[in-house]
């Protein structure tokens, strides 16, 4: 199960699982942030690598405003992070 | 635990059903399960993605090994792809020069204790361990 959605403050928020099936979800609502991004992942549970292409596109579509910024990422998320070299794209904050 | 499933990407569901279904009935560690559940994700997707010359169903195979599992993706009627050649990542490019192109297959050669390929018959194999004494 995976749900995105964006709050009044423009925090977009992540739960569930972000997999090859659900990214297409993710990146609908993505493409929609604007200027610097905040993303919460406190309720996300797992990431692939097709979740994290959906990060990749919009750091970069975002890079000249600030890119995207990470709250809330549990040890095990942060751990692909630092295995595909994400932690050094952007700022990431543990949850 | 033996499962076949559809070359469709809503199959994903299915696959980490019976994934956790198969650690609760063999007592194996639960933190070991999003490894396993990346590993067979993206070993999967490779399949469905790369193999597009068949339509037959792809064979999931798990079995206890030691504190572990042994995982094995089978795909039939398939040419010749071995996943465990791929290009590496480069992790310190900035962001302008990163894709996501080939980071799945990095990931799981960094994540799995041991990773095999075998083709016969125009059977693609792929089998990794995880959490190994």
């Amino acid at each position: 199960m995976f749900s995105v959605d964006q709050n009044d403050e423009g925090v977009v928020r992540l739960s569930g699982r972000l997999d090859a099936a659900s990214a297409r979800e993710a990146e609908r609502v993505l493409d929609e942030a604007a200027g610097e991004c905040v993303i919460d992942m406190t309720e996300l549970e797992y990431i692939s690598s097709a979740g994290l292409g959906v990060l990749l596109r919009t750091h970069k579509r975002l890079l000249s405003d600030g890119g995207i910024r990470l709250v809330g990422v549990s040890p095990h998320i942060r751990d692909i992070f630092k295995y595909s070299g994400f932690d050094k794209l952007f700022p990431i904050e543990a949850a | 635990m033996r499962l076949e499933v559809k070359r469709e990407l809503s199959e994903l569901k299915r696959i980490v059903a019976a994934t956790a279904a198969f650690f609760a009935e063999h007592g194996i560690d639960a933190r070991l399960r999003n490894v396993v559940d990346l590993a067979t994700e993206e070993l999967y997707v490779n399949m469905v993605l790369h193999n597009t010359e068949t339509t037959a169903d792809i064979r999931l195979e798990m079995r206890p090994l030691g504190a572990g599992v042994e995982v094995s993706l089978t795909d039939f009627d398939v040419d010749r792809f071995d996943p465990t050649r791929f290009q590496p990542v480069d992790i310190d490019a900035p962001a302008e020069e990163r894709t996501s192109g080939g980071l799945g297959l990095f990931l799981v050669s960094k994540m799995v204790d041991a990773m095999t390929y075998q083709y016969r018959e125009r059977q693609s194999k792929m089998t990794f361990q995880v959490g190994q004494d």
